[in-house]
C-alpha cells in the first residue's frame, strides 16, 4: 500500500506529501474507530451480560473442567455404530444435495439458463437461501414437515450443501470451452446430448471435487443432527450431555475428530484419484 | 490422461492396439468403487430406515406447513425493543468473535503453513492440529460446551464463535500463507533475520490485502453462525427462536426466521462489496 497513485499536480512534491499525510489521518481514524467499535462490544457482551458469581471464579471453572477431562472411556465401544450411522447421514446428505443442486446449478449458470429474466435469478436467490439458513433452523423446518427421525437430519445437510455445490457448478458451467458444444450442435445433437457429451465431461472434475469437499463438511454437520433425533454421534453427545457425564461428552468429542481425520484421509485419496 | 502419454513414448505400432472403452487396471477400480459407493447408500438407506416417497413429499409438506401454519409472520414480536437489543448482540458477538478468532489464527496460520513455519517438527502438527480440531468440531457442540462451563450469556457465545472462528480463517490464512513467492523470505533469512522479522517484513505485505479479504468474510460466517449460537445458550437471537420454537408459537418463529435471513442476506452484500472493494486496492 506505500505506493499510491501520487496525484501529479502544479504542486509537485507538496501535494503527494498533503495526500499522503491525509491517508495517514484516515487509517488512524480507522483504526481508532474499529477499536471503540470492539471495546464497546466487549463491555457490552462479556463485561456486562457475563454471569461471574455464577462461574464461581477460577476454581468453580476448574472443577467442572475436570469432570469434562476424566474421560469415560466405557462409552468407547457404544460409539462405533453411532459414528457410522452418521458417515450415513453425511453420504446421504451429500447425494442428496447433489441431486438439488442439478437443476439449481442448472437455472443459475448464465450459459445455459432456460430462462434470464425468470429462472437466472431463481437459481442465485435459491444458492443464497441454502447457505444463509443455518443447518439447525434448515433442521427443525424439516421436523415440521416429516417428523423427527433421521430425514429431517439428511434433507437439512442437503439443503445446506445445495448452495455451495450448485455455485461452484454454475461457476463451471459458466466457464467452460464453447466449441465441444457447438460442434455437438452442429452434428444434431439435442440439448440432452448437448449437456452430456459437451458439458458434463468438462465440469466433472471440478463437481467431483466439490463433492467430495462437501462430503467432509457435511460429516461435522451430521454429528449435530441428533438434536433432531437423527441419531448418530449428535444422539449420544446430547444423552451423555443430559445425563451430566461430562467424560463421556468429552469422548464422543473425540470421536467426531477421529471420525472427521478419517474422513479428511478419504478425500484426500479421493481427491487424488480424481484430478 | 495417462494412457495417452504412455502410448506416446512407447513405440508401440497404433495398428496392433485395438481401441476400447475398457480399460483393464483403471476402469475395474472405478466400477468397483462406484459399486462399493453405490452398495454402502443402499444399505445405509435400509439401515437409517429412510421411506425414500417421503423426500420429495417433504417440499410440498413444507410449504403447506409454512402457509397454514406459519403464514402471517408476527412483525410485532421482532419490532419489540427487547429482540431488537438481541440482534444487536448477536452482531456484537460476531463483531468480537471474529476479531478474536482472527488474531488468534493468525500466528496459528504462521505456524501450520508448511513453507515458512518456524519448525516443522513440533510447531507445524501443532498448528495444523489446533486449527483442524477447532474446525472439526460444528460451532454447535463449541457453543454446548462453553455454556456447561463458563454458564449461559455472550461470554460461551462469543468463546464459541472465537473457536469457530480460528477454524475457518485459519485454513483460509494457512493456504494462502502457503501460496506466498519464497524469494523474498528467502533474501531475509540470508540476511540473518529472526522469524519474526521474517514475517513482518517478507510475509505480511504479500497476504495483507488477502487477510483482509479473509477477515470480512469470517465475519459474515461469524454472523451466519452468531444467529444460532443463543439456541443453546450463547446468548443473542439464537435464545427467541428456541423459546418459541419451543412453544410452538409459528408465526413468530416465522418471523425470527425473517429477520435472520434478511441480515445475513444484507451481512453477505456488505462483506461481498467491502472486499471487492478492497481486492481493487491490490
Amino acid at each position: 500500500m506505500s505506493i499510491t497513485a501520487a496525484p501529479v499536480s502544479a504542486h509537485g512534491f507538496d501535494a503527494y506529501l498533503a495526500h499522503k499525510r491525509r491517508r495517514r489521518i484516515n487509517n488512524w481514524l480507522l483504526v481508532a474507530c474499529s477499536v471503540a467499535l470492539l471495546a464497546w462490544c466487549f463491555w457490552d457482551t462479556i463485561m456486562f451480560d457475563t454471569d461471574w458469581q455464577r462461574m464461581g471464579g477460577a476454581l468453580g471453572i476448574g472443577g467442572t473442567l475436570e469432570r469434562f477431562l476424566l474421560i469415560d472411556w466405557s462409552l468407547l465401544p457404544k460409539l462405533l455404530v453411532p459414528a457410522l450411522e452418521t458417515l450415513m447421514m453425511a453420504t446421504l446428505g451429500t447425494i442428496l444435495g447433489c441431486v438439488f443442486s442439478l437443476p439449481v446449478a442448472w437455472f443459475g449458470a448464465a450459459n445455459v439458463t432456460p430462462s434470464k429474466y425468470f429462472f437466472y435469478p431463481l437459481g442465485r436467490f435459491l444458492m443464497v437461501l441454502s447457505r444463509s439458513i443455518h443447518e439447525i433452523i434448515w433442521a427443525l423446518l424439516f421436523v415440521g414437515a416429516v417428523g423427527l427421525g433421521a430425514l429431517p437430519g439428511i434433507l437439512a445437510v442437503a439443503m445446506r450443501s445445495v448452495g455451495f455445490i450448485s455455485k461452484i457448478t454454475a461457476e463451471a458451467i459458466e466457464n467452460i470451452d464453447p466449441k465441444p458444444v457447438e460442434a455437438i450442435r452442429a452434428v444434431g445433437g439435442n440439448q440432452f446430448q448437448v449437456m452430456y457429451y459437451g458439458i458434463v465431461p468438462q465440469i466433472l472434475p471440478v463437481i467431483i471435487g466439490t463433492i467430495i469437499f462437501e462430503w467432509d463438511i457435511n460429516i461435522r454437520r451430521s454429528a449435530i443432527m441428533g438434536l433432531v433425533g437423527a441419531g448418530g454421534l449428535g444422539l449420544v453427545f446430547f444423552r451423555q450431555m443430559a445425563m451430566f457425564n461430562y467424560g463421556g461428552v468429552t469422548l464422543v468429542v473425540l470421536a467426531v475428530l477421529v471420525l472427521i481425520a478419517i474422513g479428511e484421509v478419504i478425500s484426500h485419496y479421493a481427491r487424488k484419484a480424481v484430478i | 490422461m495417462m494412457p495417452v502419454t504412455t502410448t506416446a513414448t512407447h513405440s508401440m505400432p497404433a495398428a496392433n492396439r485395438k481401441w476400447s472403452r475398457y480399460r483393464h487396471p483403471e476402469s475395474t477400480i472405478r466400477f468397483a468403487v462406484i459399486l462399493a459407493i453405490l452398495a454402502f447408500l443402499g444399505y445405509s438407506i435400509t439401515y437409517l430406515n429412510i421411506d425414500l416417497s417421503r423426500i420429495l413429499g417433504a417440499f410440498p409438506r413444507l410449504v403447506e406447513i409454512l402457509a397454514t401454519r406459519y403464514f402471517p409472520p408476527d412483525m410485532n414480536y421482532v419490532s419489540d425493543a427487547d429482540f431488537l437489543r438481541s440482534v444487536l448482540r448477536t452482531l456484537e458477538m460476531s463483531l468480537l468473535g471474529g476479531f478474536f478468532g482472527v488474531v488468534c489464527s493468525i500466528p496459528l496460520a504462521w505456524l501450520a503453513a508448511r513453507n515458512i513455519t518456524v519448525s516443522k517438527r513440533i510447531a507445524y502438527p501443532f498448528g495444523r492440529f489446533a486449527i483442524m480440531s477447532s474446525r472439526s468440531i460444528h460451532e454447535t457442540i463449541w457453543t454446548i460446551l462453553f455454556v456447561t462451563v463458563l454458564g449461559f450469556g455472550m461470554l460461551a457465545g462469543t468463546l464459541a464463535l472465537t473457536v469457530f472462528c480460528v477454524g475457518f480463517a485459519g485454513k483460509l490464512f494457512s493456504d494462502e500463507l502457503e501460496a506466498i513467492d519464497m524469494g523474498p523470505v528467502e533474501a531475509l533469512r540470508s540476511v540473518g533475520a529472526n522469524p519474526l522479522q521474517v514475517f513482518q517484513y517478507a510475509v505480511l505485505p504479500q497476504v495483507r490485502v488477502a487477510f483482509t479479504g479473509i477477515a470480512i468474510y469470517t465475519w459474515d460466517v461469524a454472523f451466519r453462525a452468531a444467529t444460532v449460537v443463543g439456541f443453546f445458550g450463547g446468548g443473542g437471537m439464537g435464545w427467541y427462536l428456541k423459546r418459541t420454537t419451543q412453544q410452538m408459537e409459528s408465526t413468530r418463529v416465522a418471523a425470527i426466521l425473517l429477520v435472520i435471513i434478511g441480515l445475513v442476506l444484507l451481512a453477505e452484500i456488505g462483506s461481498g462489496w467491502l472486499r471487492k472493494r478492497i481486492g481493487k486496492m491490490r
